[in-house]
């Protein structure tokens, strides 16, 4: 069999076994993150103290070394596993606001940037080129530095600084589709500028939009504990996963449950997270065109 | 022991240096010198003080490094002790308003200039002068009206006021003597990196935030330092500075994190080797409004945490509790002063008497870089809420909590904060937390206290002084006006390998006398 | 004549990207805090005529724009001052750039040499077993903090096995574990796009026509296929060179190199007005130039892209 044959005659048992595989790809994909997202909705519910009840007594106790602590305790003796299920809130509001907002102001200024161009373009780009001259740490450090850290600020500063790849791959794909057939065509029968990006140009750009996306979520989860680790995350009492692997790194050598269960929480999210992308790109691959 | 071509093998400036070295080593290798084996000892610290001129810097960093390099006319060994060092002897004359110093002889400088009256007379005029009014030293020594030489090996020193302190602050830091001649010959900036003075050890190179090579003054006055080199590292992060002890690339670490004790403890070929230190670690309140203005509150405070628990949990046992800020070594220490005893019940009753509702946010500010700390104040917040009050904890960059949030009066009813005057007199502590306008006393305006603090400084007479200190730190137990937490002991990372090593309790390590095996 | 115009434009452009850049932090760095007081933090007589005499010395009494344009000044002639606290600033970044540019670029060519074939590899083998483990391998290498991996590297290979360095810069040897820890991320990303961007090309009508007159696959993929995705490839690299110098900023605190990122970070904390200027300038630079010749490969591949003439 020819690769041609395998990209565009497919076989009936071939669509089959992809399909097969991309439903698995689907029901992973969805588990991981509804069972995530489940565990932080209910933690309220299962962990009413919200992992705060400190205990001396017994810190640093290993996965099922002390009864009610299944995946152990941290340096405070707080439960690792009612912190992970608390802690994946903060998480899952930064990743998923930062890049709503990042990917929405994106898409806008990258779509008109792209298609109108003239002075718009101009100023995106500039200012695109601006953000992209700046490391991301270095202008949270100066902005956390000046403002003092919070959840609002990380996730303002996330957004400010990640638009721009958005921006530039969506006038990127407008740029290459403007002088495509399909696009002079629809612009010669008139259809309206409106028309033209929202039902031509836009779902033409989605596949990689999608994709930044999720990996976007993912990313901005491991910039919290970036973030964290430089002593700029959210405040000491509030859980996070990225926080928990900052705090228990100085506990590596003789705790490592303290930063294994957080860092596999944090994997699994992510890996549900692309894995859903993935999915959903091949779904909106089809309709394209 | 490495070999000589090791030590220099390749640096950050690539390839293009290792190939230099590379042909250096061929070139020694072929001319027929012996590549002899150098003994080295490899050091890591926290901090660069990134100026290595005495008067330029106030820093421990700079501490741990400076003892090697400079002496001052005072020596003030790991003992604490104060001993002649670049003066022999001193007399207070003429109703203490000049101090008379007799000299050493025959002591030079790593460069071979000599060291006489004139280098003392060139270091004070420097520090007192323009110079030092570009740096944070000047204000400890402005007691010091001028010196005069009166033959080679004599000055005095003409005071402006009385300064009971100066004979240990001669001991440190700004006082450090520095040699005239080298200065005027290279300049102020090359001094800054590449300094001069009397010490066992002389600077061979220095990379800002890298790293410092150190090798042994042969024509030391005071015996010879046993290892050859010394290289400090600069190490920030913590936990890179625990795992480059462990894995033996550096054989003493300095600033070992509390999170790393039980690490150190459990490791085979490393030894936590610690000593009473002046570093004092405590909150204090906003003593002047909101509810912490009611002194009831603040005791109440005070007995609802469990200072043992924590010291025992969180910092396996390494120093004590305090009941004042400050440690037993302390001058002014007050052994019969009690401590806050753990009491939530009483701290209960205090707060309902005070008509504190159960449930009241109060914010305690910290600093962001300080990880034990953060781990205390998390501890300290669940204490507090077992008496009913909500702890915010906000965690803030060094410098807008030093200068900003302190100096301004902006800090939550609870700041954190920490001390290690060096010089292990209370004074250096007290007068600048209790004082009234004192820049990190925004909160406490008292005429008693204010009255005590002058009369202690205008004194030499040790008895009164210790009294005066004892009043304060009696006085300050007594009206709650802040929460003093735990004296921690200094703490150093030592290889097996090393022997000689004596723990500093002031930071300023020395490593004359310390051998590596090999 | 067009390539000139594009270049001198794209050139204005630079400037203006760093002049921009710099003039944020410089003035933003202002807002809060006092270098004066870094300077004396550990110091307990300095009361505030010292400290006003200190910020004298720094020249911080003079207005804002005085002190840009100084800054300017001396950045136009190449001499960029001295820091607050440790001398001359351009001896500080001479160090400071060769070392993190060995690091960036080290990283950069061991990630593409790894994830173009990989990429490719799984765009070829697509939905088969190849193609899974490369995609969950790439998902792994995604999902964990670079500070935890680099971390978890030095656990393992310098204190259980000792025998790679922990820290510092001081020959190949300690290049490896950050270089591999930035790379490790950096691959994990650059295979999917190399995947997609592929597989994108893959499905377009001339190289269906191509593998119809009967051209070698190893030909379809590397002559056309690659060749066209590489507009997209460059565009992604270029872009990754940002998150880049960001995810060496945080590597290189863990290893302690001795690096822009440490300078700028430690130059942040201190309120080192100059220092933070200069660094964050040069880093700018950096990416600027980097974006530039980026956009110049792109408009070479695919003229399309050219600007209008």
């Amino acid at each position: 069999m020819t690769a041609q044959t395998e990209i565009r005659t497919t076989p009936a048992w071939f669509s089959n076994a992809m399909a097969r595989c991309r439903n698995l790809e689907f029901v992973v994909g969805i588990t991981l993150t509804l069972l995530l997202v489940g565990l932080v909705l209910l933690a309220p519910v299962f962990f009413p103290d919200g992992g705060e009840s400190i205990n001396l007594m017994a810190r640093l106790a290993a996965p099922f070394a002390e009864p009610g602590h299944p995946l152990g305790t941290d340096a405070l003796g707080r439960d690792i596993l009612a912190r992970i299920a608390t802690g994946g809130k903060v998480s899952f509001v930064v990743g998923v606001y930062s890049s709503l907002g990042a990917v929405v102001l994106g898409t806008i200024l990258g779509l008109y940037a792209g298609y109108y161009r003239g002075v718009l373009d101009t100023i995106v780009m500039r200012f695109a080129d601006i953000q992209l001259a700046f490391p991301f740490i270095l202008f949270a450090m100066t902005v956390i530095a000046i403002y003092g850290p919070s959840l609002e600020r990380i996730i303002i500063v996330m957004i400010v600084t990640q638009w721009v790849q958005y921006a530039r791959i969506v006038r990127g794909s407008v740029l290459a589709l403007r002088e495509r057939t399909f696009i002079l065509a629809a612009k010669s029968y008139g259809q309206s500028s409106a028309k033209i990006i929202f039902s031509h140009i836009l779902p033409n750009a989605m596949g990689p939009l999608i994709i930044l996306l999720t990996l976007n979520i993912a990313n901005n989860i491991l910039l919290e504990s970036s973030l964290t680790f430089l002593g700029l995350g959210v405040d000491p009492q509030t859980p996070s996963w990225g926080g928990m692997l900052a705090e228990g790194r100085n506990y590596v050598q003789t705790a490592w449950w303290i930063t294994l269960f957080p860092g596999l929480a944090i994997m699994l999210t992510v890996l549900g997270l692309n894995l859903l992308g993935d999915w959903l790109r091949d779904q909106l691959g089809k309709s394209v065109q | 022991m490495k070999l000589i071509t090791s030590t220099l093998s390749c640096s950050r400036q690539g390839f293009v240096k290792t190939v230099k070295t590379g042909l250096l080593a061929t070139v020694l290798a072929f001319s027929g010198v012996q590549a002899y084996a150098l003994s080295e000892l490899n050091v890591a610290q926290g901090s660069d003080p990134q100026n290595l001129d005495p008067i330029d810097t106030f820093r421990l960093s700079w501490g741990s490094i400076g003892s090697n390099i400079f002496e001052g006319l005072i020596q003030r060994g790991e003992d604490l002790q104060l001993v002649p060092g670049l003066a022999t002897a001193w007399e207070f004359l003429d109703d203490n308003s000049r101090i008379r110093f007799t000299l050493r002889e025959g002591v030079s400088f790593h460069n071979g200039e000599p060291f006489n009256a004139a280098a003392v007379k060139y270091t004070f005029d420097r520090l007192l002068g323009e110079q030092g009014q570009k740096g944070p030293q000047r204000s400890n020594y402005t007691s010091i009206g001028s010196v005069e030489v009166i033959d080679d090996y004599t000055v005095e020193f003409h005071m402006n006021q009385v300064d009971p302190v100066l004979i240990t602050k001669l001991a440190g830091y700004g006082a450090m003597i520095v040699p005239p001649k080298y200065i005027e010959e290279v300049g102020e900036e090359a001094f800054d990196r590449k300094p001069v003075g009397t010490g066992p050890y002389q600077v061979v190179s220095y990379e800002p935030s890298v790293e410092l090579k150190l090798a042994r003054f042969e024509g030391y006055w005071n015996g010879t330092a046993k290892t050859e080199l010394v290289n400090i590292r600069f190490i920030s992060e913590p936990a890179t500075r625990m795992a480059e002890l462990m894995s033996g690339g550096v054989d003493i670490s300095l600033n070992v994190p509390n999170t790393s004790v039980e690490t150190l403890k459990k490791n085979k070929s490393v030894d936590l080797v610690t000593v009473g230190g002046p570093t004092v670690n405590m909150m204090r309140f906003k003593a002047n409004s909101g509810i912490t203005a009611d002194a009831r509150v603040r005791e109440a405070m005070n007995i609802a945490i469990d200072r043992d628990a924590i010291l025992n949990a969180l910092l396996g046992g390494l120093g004590e509790s305090i009941a004042t800020a400050q440690g037993e070594l302390s001058f002014g220490n007050d052994a019969s002063i009690k401590k806050y005893p753990y009491d939530p019940a009483r701290a209960k009753a205090l707060l309902k008497e005070a008509g504190v509702a159960p449930g009241t946010d109060i914010t305690l500010d910290i600093y962001n870089s300080d990880e034990t700390f953060r781990e205390i104040s998390q501890v300290v917040s669940s204490y507090l809420g077992m008496v009913g009050l909500n702890l915010k904890i906000r965690a803030n960059e060094t410098n807008i909590m030093a200068s900003d949030l302190i100096p301004n009066g902006k800090t939550g009813e609870l700041f954190q904060f920490g001390w290690g005057g060096w010089t292990f007199d209370f004074d250096n502590t007290a007068y600048l937390l209790y004082h009234s306008g004192e820049r990190f006393n925004p909160y406490i305006n008292d005429a008693k206290l204010d009255e005590l603090l002058e009369q202690q400084r205008a004194t030499y007479d040790r008895d009164v002084r210790e009294q005066a200190l004892q009043q304060v730190a009696g006085y300050i137990r007594e009206q709650s006006l802040e929460l003093p937490l735990f004296n921690l002991a200094t703490m150093y990372g030592v290889s097996k390998k090393v022997s000689g090593f004596v723990p500093a309790p002031d930071d300023r390590v020395r490593y004359m006398n310390v051998v590596v095996a090999e | 004549m067009q390539q000139l115009t594009f270049l001198s434009q794209r050139l204005l452009q630079a400037v203006f990207v760093t002049l921009a850049v710099t003039l944020f932090v410089a003035f933003a760095i202002r807002f809060t805090g006092d270098p004066a007081v870094m300077m004396t933090q550990e110091s307990s007589n300095v009361t505030e005529a010292d400290l006003a005499m200190i910020r004298e010395s720094l020249g911080l009494n003079a207005p804002f724009h005085v002190q840009y344009l100084q800054f300017m000044g001396q950045l136009l002639t190449g001499e960029l001052g001295n820091s607050f606290f440790r001398g001359p600033i351009k001896e500080l970044i001479g160090s400071a750039l060769p070392s993190t540019l060995l690091l960036a670029a080290t990283s950069m060519v061991l990630s593409i040499l790894i994830s173009i074939p990989l990429g490719i590899v799984a765009a070829v083998k697509q939905g088969k077993w190849v193609d899974q483990l490369i995609r969950i391998l790439s998902l792994t290498g995604l999902s964990f903090p670079n500070f935890w991996l680099a971390m978890m590297l030095v656990l393992i290979f310098s204190i259980t096995f000792n025998v790679l360095p922990v820290s510092g810069f001081s020959g190949v040897a300690s290049l490896v574990l950050p270089s591999a820890t930035v790379a490790i991320v950096l691959t994990a990303v650059n295979v999917r796009l190399v995947r997609t961007a592929m597989l994108d090309v893959l499905s377009e009508q001339y190289i269906m026509v191509a593998r119809a007159k009967g051209v070698k696959e190893f030909w379809v993929i590397y002559k056309h296929a690659l060749r066209n995705s590489a507009i997209a490839l460059i565009t992604f690299f270029g872009l990754q060179f940002g998150n880049l110098i960001g995810g060496i900023v945080v590597v290189e605190r863990v290893f302690n190199w001795p690096g822009m990122g440490s300078l700028a970070l430690d130059a942040i904390a201190q309120r080192d007005y100059p220092l933070l200027q200069a660094s964050v300038c040069i880093l700018a630079m950096l990416i600027v130039i980097v974006n530039l010749v980026t956009d110049m490969a792109y408009s070479l591949i695919d003229p399309r892209i050219r600007v209008k003439s």
